[in-house]
């Protein structure tokens, strides 16, 4: 397998205070990579680090063995794409017209986007199940249907390589599985690789290939699903006991051990599940 | 239309001779000379303003991701009026000496106010519009003091004229100095609309879309405040148009910047013609045509917060 993306001993400290340090591996072509870690573990921060939104302190991010701080970026957009976390209000564009946008690294400055441009940002919307979003406003769309159109900007934008900043946040129960089996399947059918930040554990042992566990400013753990993904290690990642439901052979659901050691107490469980989810 | 009526036919005849050669017939002398040498320049500057305040409008609207701003925020207008008004107070009594101071520090304001927002260097955007705001209200401030001291009966009331902004004044010379710049610069934002689609995302966004923000950014404020600074220099104050033009524009064309750019300008050239005529034909007396587009603008950008609530660009 084809290394798309390495990171090799990236630091980056705001204001003397370091979030990231000694953080190195590889991303594989057409893999899906997941990001573990606590709130303000700096998940966020690494994903910048990787299209040079954030310039890191010291270490290189090589995309196709090219070191990204040698690339404009514009360049560097050819390449990554990015699905954001935050969904700040914008002038009421249609959502046609922000899918379209992936197109601007391969255009002139001064160029606007053609009918062939179009013509992929609407394949992109038809690819996953959205096409009937096109013509709306984007502004006047649920948030998870933002989301979808946000990542049809990605796939209109790159073949290679695509960082996810909690792509499942404000998705509802169904929209959380359409849309990571969505981009696992991008995986699987284009061979582009994914970079995503996820909350849920849950999430990243039924969908993610490779894990990232970021602790205390740096990697705890990295390497395939089933290498990681154990009670040891997620135990290790949220400061908390864990127990282990398990479904088959292979699939298993980790809860925090209070919650399954106390069944009989259904409205603590509720709670719990959603201080996990934010 | 104005104090000295022009016929249609007369009209006919002074273009017809313009373009043919042929000398005037001496009874339409006077009138020759209003049509050629106030009312044409008028007229063209009237379009240059208008476009130009509008389409900066615009340009700021989409890098301050805030449908509420206009080429006032930055203390442009301000850092202007002082400078006329500084020209104005000083002895040496020079029509240039007033553009020229004005037009300085209309930039000298818009640099205090980029310099200030750099030294703070927490959230680029908001904290430019609040440095806009302190510079705003200094160069106010120092306005207030020039006004205080000035002459009571000569000073004051050129300075207060030109805060209402009047296009009464303008020659071919101011026209041929303006149009260069306000041409180029309506030409560059044109051009850049789709790339304004892209920064009025955020940063972030931006650059993972391959954008440099910080780049674009000084280009089209430097720009855009360029085009403020010297229409502000040659006109005074025109207020609103920067502000409700724009919001004219995204209504008829919509939100994309490739189309509401060009209407922009387009409205800001009507509007601002269409102002102005009536400024000179209301009353014997000219009225300042700033205190026409505050008249119509104000409630014009009222009615269009009403009917687009709910739209999102509010």
């Amino acid at each position: 397998m084809a290394v798309i993306l390495e990171c090799k001993d990236l630091r980056f400290t705001y204001r003397q205070v370091p979030v990231l340090e000694h953080i190195s591996f590889k991303v594989h072509s057409g893999r899906f990579c997941a990001i573990l870690g606590r709130n303000g573990s700096g998940k966020t921060t690494l994903l910048h680090c990787l299209n040079n939104i954030l310039t890191p302190d010291s270490g290189k991010v090589l995309v196709h063995g090219q070191d990204i701080a040698d690339m404009g970026q514009n360049q560097i957009a050819q390449k990554i794409s990015l699905v954001p976390q935050e969904h700040l209000d914008i002038f009421p564009y249609r959502v046609i017209d922000v899918v379209v946008m992936g197109r601007a690294p391969f255009l002139r400055l001064s160029q606007r986007p053609g009918p062939s441009d179009f013509k992929t940002a609407r394949q992109a919307l038809d690819f996953l199940n959205a096409g009937s979003l096109a013509l709306k406003s984007f502004n006047q769309i649920s948030g998870g249907e933002r989301q979808i159109c946000l990542l049809a900007r990605a796939i209109t934008q790159t073949k290679h390589l695509m960082l996810l900043d909690e792509p499942t946040n404000h998705l509802d129960f169904n929209n959380q599985y359409h849309l990571l089996s969505a981009i696992k399947s991008l995986c699987r059918s284009k061979g582009i690789s994914i970079v995503a930040t996820l909350h849920d554990p849950n999430m990243a042992a039924l969908f993610a290939d490779d894990l990232i566990m970021v602790k205390n400013n740096t990697i705890m753990e990295q390497g395939s699903a089933g290498e990681t993904m154990t009670q040891k290690n997620i135990s290790a990642l949220y400061d908390i006991p864990l127990g282990i439901v398990k479904i088959n052979e292979q699939k298993k659901l980790f809860f925090p051990e209070s919650i399954l050691s106390d069944p009989m107490n259904p409205t603590k469980t509720n709670a719990e599940e959603d201080k996990g989810d934010h | 239309m104005g104090r000295v009526f022009i016929r249609g036919t007369d009209l006919l005849t002074l273009v017809i001779n313009f373009f043919s050669g042929n000398e005037t017939a001496k009874d339409l002398l006077s009138r020759e000379l209003v049509f050629w040498w106030i009312r044409v320049p008028r007229c063209l500057m009237a379009i240059l303003v208008g476009s130009g305040l509008a389409i900066s409008g615009a340009v700021y609207q989409a890098l301050f991701r805030n449908p509420l701003v206009s080429p006032d925020i930055l203390g442009v207008s301000a850092g202007c009026t002082f400078g006329a008004a500084l020209g104005l107070v000083l002895p040496f009594d020079s029509f240039y000496l007033v553009h020229v101071m004005s037009f300085g520090f209309g930039l000298v304001a818009v640099s205090m106010s980029i310099t200030l927002a750099r030294m703070i260097a927490i959230k680029a955007v908001m904290i430019l519009v609040l440095a806009g705001m302190v510079v705003l209200s200094f160069f106010n401030a120092l306005l207030m003091i020039l006004k205080y001291f000035s002459d009571p009966y000569e000073q004051l009331p050129s300075i207060i004229f030109w805060v209402m902004g009047s296009l009464s004044r303008v020659t071919w010379e101011n026209v041929l100095v303006m149009a260069p710049f306000t041409l180029t610069g309506i030409l560059l934002f044109i051009l850049l609309g789709f790339r304004l689609n892209i920064l009025s995302l955020g940063d972030i966004q931006a650059r993972s879309l391959g954008l440099s923000p910080s780049f674009f950014r000084r280009l089209l404020i430097v720009t855009s405040s360029f085009m403020v600074a010297i229409s502000v220099a040659t006109c005074g104050q025109i207020a609103w148009i920067g502000l409700i033009i724009p919001h004219m524009a995204r209504a008829i064309a919509g939100p994309e910047h490739e189309r509401m750019i060009p209407m922009t300008a387009l409205l800001g050239a009507i509007f601002l013609l269409a102002a102005d005529t009536l400024a000179r034909t209301v009353s014997s007396a000219e009225i300042p045509v700033g205190i026409i587009t505050a008249l119509t603008g104000a409630p014009i950008f009222g009615y269009l917060m009403i009917k687009n609530r709910g739209s999102g660009w509010l």
